[in-house]
């Protein structure tokens, strides 16, 4: 797989550079369609009217384990989705890197860890991930109800593994949530995104 | 794999004893291993001293600079220090690029040496010190794991033998890029970042350009995985790459850190600065609107600052115009004047009002010359403002001249018949009037150093402006300051409450030459700030072969030879005094820097690293021709109380000097929608829960003691 890296880091360059354009805060979120791990299918333009979080993530990164393992991942979750907020956790693992797991395993992580979502997408190609230059585990973007995408970066302000960060954190993602709830503009629309690079 | 989980899941804080003195042990299977260094291990109360952290990173395995890239997260130090004790911001050294398909990373690979300064309490106690820290650090490779541990240093030990790490961390400093003080500027060209800046001549020539990288300090500036593009030409050094995911216009600054290869194969690695290119060729008008717009659009904190209206402008300028009257340097000019009109109104009142009319066309005449040359030289793109006369030496060289004779003149060794400050019986007739004009040039002339409170808000309000509009801010300013004279030939019952003309009259004139004696020595001390004091034996044998000339026009013999010779001896000896005149500044010496060890000179990017850390930070823009910043930091700033409170507050102090024309403190002074010093800035601490700063405050243009404690101890 290593022996492709070149030529898939090059078919990556063609995709990211429109893409880049393309997944702009202030600009249309880049529409995707692909099965969710339960096997139904998902496309996000189905969900205008909605507010719509992707969040990336990789069970064995310690940035994402320092969310789930505090309950933080989750708590955000169920905070959003009372707000009628479509939650999407996705995978870009290539095949044989980190992260990377078969359908079944993947929804049983989820459901061990609580996880409060309502799809998880496998992007083993990772198409989606390019397509939203997606740099990090977790890398969270909040797509407004017209389809814009209203922020992109990191979930808080804390760029740490340790799970001490945790408590009295500020969570961007929350605050987008409410922002857009509330028809203001989102305060702080774009932040530097932490965390273990995406393993494409 | 499932070892290294277990480390993740599991972060061991790894204690080692107080025994150990300055060194540290470090978890044996991690794989970095940490050591703290301190330069010395016996430190003398309120010594500041380095503190080396020491990283040894496993094979393959990388950590992070303070700018990640596109993943990972930089090392964090926590210290847990005893009661005033100061840590200073984290020093990095010039990190690598650490390619992680397809994304970029910036870090260190082998090994890492960061630089920290401690500074310990002026009231230190004796006996054994303990220090301690939480270091948290990300090493990655294929995966990412992170490492915690607790370091602890004993210090002042009396039980072991003093330690001396200088030369490592001598070894370590070389490391750290250094701050360089090369003009650059930062502009956006179809969807790159171009960054041009103008090494010295013999470096520019030494750069191997296809070696030369670079490493923004801020997320989001550069594309991290494209190539930058360098090229010299003319020894000027552009540099390109893709730009970044957040717009250029939300970069007040670019800090970069540049590494090339030199000719002889050495590695360099620096800091650059870079600043907003404000004359963009993208502007199809390059005027002052042009340029406004554009800072409007890159300094978004404009706005607070300059959102008075144009009325409001107009009545500052006014009101500021009026306080000027009462500045040393214009307040005997004044007088005399008045006082001579006391004489003319009582025989011809008509006269009167036209000689306030001619003085105050004179006041404005002078403004509305100046404000022109100012906008003029603005928009060819010189970083100027208000004040930028007395930049220069011979500017103030032939003030002190003026002021020099105003006062011998005053004194009474000389008489000037209808002209500055006439008071004999000639100013009765046409000429008097001319006379009315130029002393209302001279108010201006020695008016313009004393930038008085009311008139910074106006003059950058102004200077942001349309021309016509800049123009009139200035004129009303000029009538502000010709008010009062004004208002005193129009109206004859204001004259009749003035003293009666008596033999008074010569005496107090006589008195009035001491505070102009004394503003031509604050004149000549400003010259001795830019030129030293070449410039200042230069401008007293002037000023003694203008005495020597005048000296010799009051005594002109009945002999017509001799007359003569006395007339061309005075004027050798007033040419050959100006030619004393020193012409450019050789030193920017900032007396106020050594006075105090608690400021440091202003840089932008000193600033930018101090903000960085969490500690509040007060910058102090001054000028030594400035009067005002001289009360201020005399009677505010520069006295033990306030020094104290600085050091209890950790305040780290950046004082800006003017005296001399800088670009990057003009830059600074604009971004607050100033065109003048004083000004005062104060940025608040980091707080700890949230980690964020609170927005910057702007102090007022008159400091007291008081109002300095208000805002540092945050009850404005």
């Amino acid at each position: 797989m290593r022996k492709f890296m070149p030529l898939l880091g090059l078919i990556a360059l063609f995709i990211t550079a429109p893409a880049w354009a393309a997944a702009e805060v202030g600009h249309p979120a880049p529409d995707f369609e692909a099965q969710t791990a339960s096997g139904e299918t998902f496309k996000l333009s189905d969900h205008k009217g909605e507010i719509v979080v992707l969040e990336w993530t990789n069970h064995e990164c310690p940035f994402v384990m320092k969310h789930y393992g505090t309950g933080n991942m989750q708590k955000t979750q169920t905070a959003a989705r009372e707000e009628g907020v479509t939650w999407v956790s996705i995978v870009s693992s290539a095949p044989g890197r980190q992260g990377n797991t078969s359908a079944e395993e993947a929804l049983k992580i989820a459901q061990d860890a609580g996880a409060d979502i309502n799809a998880k997408i496998l992007d083993e190609s990772g198409e989606i991930g390019h397509l939203y230059d997606a740099k990090t585990t977790p890398h969270m973007f909040v797509i407004d109800a017209n389809g814009m995408l209203a922020y992109a970066g990191a979930i808080d302000d804390q760029p740490s593994p340790n799970p001490k960060t945790v408590e009295g954190a500020h969570n961007y993602v929350l605050a987008a949530i409410k922002d857009l709830k509330t028809g203001r503009a989102v305060e702080t629309p774009q932040t530097a995104s932490y965390g273990c690079g995406v393993k494409y | 794999m499932h070892r290294l989980l277990l480390i993740a899941l599991l972060p061991i804080m790894l204690l080692c004893s107080p025994s150990a003195q300055a060194q540290t042990k470090e978890k044996d299977d991690s794989l970095v291993k940490i050591r703290l260094l301190p330069e010395r291990t016996n430190i003398n109360p309120g010594e500041e001293f380095q503190i080396a952290i020491d990283q040894v990173i496993a094979e393959h395995w990388h950590t992070y600079w303070e700018n990640p890239g596109d993943s990972g997260t930089p090392l964090r130090i926590t210290w847990t220090l005893p009661q005033g004790w100061k840590a200073g911001p984290l020093l990095w050294p010039a990190p690598h690029k650490i390619p992680y398909e397809p994304l970029m990373n910036f870090g260190y690979e082998n090994s890492a040496t960061l630089l920290q300064s401690l500074k310990a309490p002026k009231n230190l106690p004796e006996g054994p010190i303990d220090l301690s820290a939480d270091i948290e650090v990300l090493v990655c490779k294929e995966e990412c794991i992170p490492e915690y541990a607790a370091y602890h240093l004993t210090l002042n030990d009396p039980q072991t033998t003093p330690e001396d790490n200088s030369a490592y961390i001598e070894m370590a400093s070389a490391k750290i890029p250094v701050q360089s003080d090369w003009q650059a500027t930062f502009t956006e060209e179809n969807g790159n970042l171009v960054i041009t800046t103008t090494p010295p001549e013999d470096i520019a020539g030494a750069i191997d350009p296809q070696s030369l990288e670079f490493f923004p300090r801020e997320w989001g500036l550069i594309e991290n995985t494209a190539k930058p593009k360098a090229t010299i030409e003319n020894n000027k050094l552009t540099i390109s790459q893709t730009r970044g995911e957040r717009p250029i216009s939300a970069f007040k600054t670019a800090e970069i850190v540049l590494r090339y290869k030199a000719n002889d194969g050495k590695d360099n690695a620096l800091t650059l600065n870079a600043l907003p290119n404000t004359k963009a060729p993208a502007a199809d008008h390059p005027t002052s609107t042009a340029r406004k717009k554009q800072s409007a659009t890159q300094k978004p904190k404009l706005k607070t600052t300059q959102n008075i209206s144009l009325l409001g402008a107009a009545l500052f300028a006014i009101l500021g115009g009026l306080i000027l009257n009462l500045m040393p340097c214009v307040f005997p000019v004044l007088s005399i004047k008045a006082l001579s009109l006391i004489k003319i109104s009582e025989k011809h009142p008509a006269l009167a009002r036209l000689h306030g009319l001619s003085y105050t066309a004179g006041v404005i005449a002078s403004f509305v010359i100046i404000a022109a040359t100012l906008i003029a030289l603005k928009s060819a793109g010189s970083e100027i403002g208000w004040g930028f006369q007395l930049q220069n030496p011979l500017m103030i060289g032939l003030l002190v001249y003026l002021l020099f004779l105003i006062s011998l003149n005053l004194i009474g060794l000389f008489e000037v018949s209808g002209r500055f400050g006439n008071a004999g019986s000639k100013l009765a007739g046409k000429e008097g009037l001319t006379g009315s004009f130029f002393t209302g040039v001279l108010a201006t002339l020695v008016a313009t150093p004393c930038t008085a409170p009311f008139m910074a808000g106006a003059l950058g309000f102004a200077l942001l402006q349309p021309a016509a509009i800049s123009l009139l801010i200035f004129a009303l300013l000029g009538l502000g300051l010709a008010l009062p004279y004004l208002v005193l030939s129009f109206i004859p019952a204001l004259q009749k409450a003035m003293p009666k003309p008596g033999a008074w009259m010569d005496i107090f004139k006589q008195l009035l030459a001491f505070p102009m004696f004394a503003a031509t020595i604050w004149l000549i001390w400003v010259l001795g700030m830019q030129t030293g004091a070449d410039g200042i034996i230069s401008i007293l044998i002037g000023m003694a072969l203008l005495s020597f000339a005048i000296w010799m026009l009051r005594h002109k013999p009945k002999d017509r030879f001799w007359r003569g010779l006395t007339t061309t001896l005075a004027l050798i000896s007033i040419f050959l005094a100006i030619t004393s005149l020193p012409p450019k500044a050789m030193i920017v010496s900032m007396c106020e820097v050594k006075q105090s060890s608690l400021s440091q000179s202003f840089s932008p990017g000193k600033l930018e690293t101090l903000l960085q850390g969490d500690d509040p930070v007060f910058v102090e823009m001054t000028a030594a021709w400035c009067i005002t910043c001289k009360v201020n930091h005399a009677a505010a700033l520069n006295i033990d109380s306030t020094r104290q409170l600085f050091e209890d507050n950790n305040v780290q102090y950046l004082i800006g000097d003017w005296t001399n024309e800088d670009p990057q403190i003009t830059e600074f002074l604009d971004s607050y929608g100033r065109s003048g010093v004083p000004l005062y800035v104060y940025y608040p601490p980091r707080d700890a829960k949230t980690g964020q700063r609170a927005q910057e405050k702007i102090l007022p243009q008159i400091l007291t003691p008081g109002i300095v404690r208000d805002y540092i101890e945050g009850r404005k």
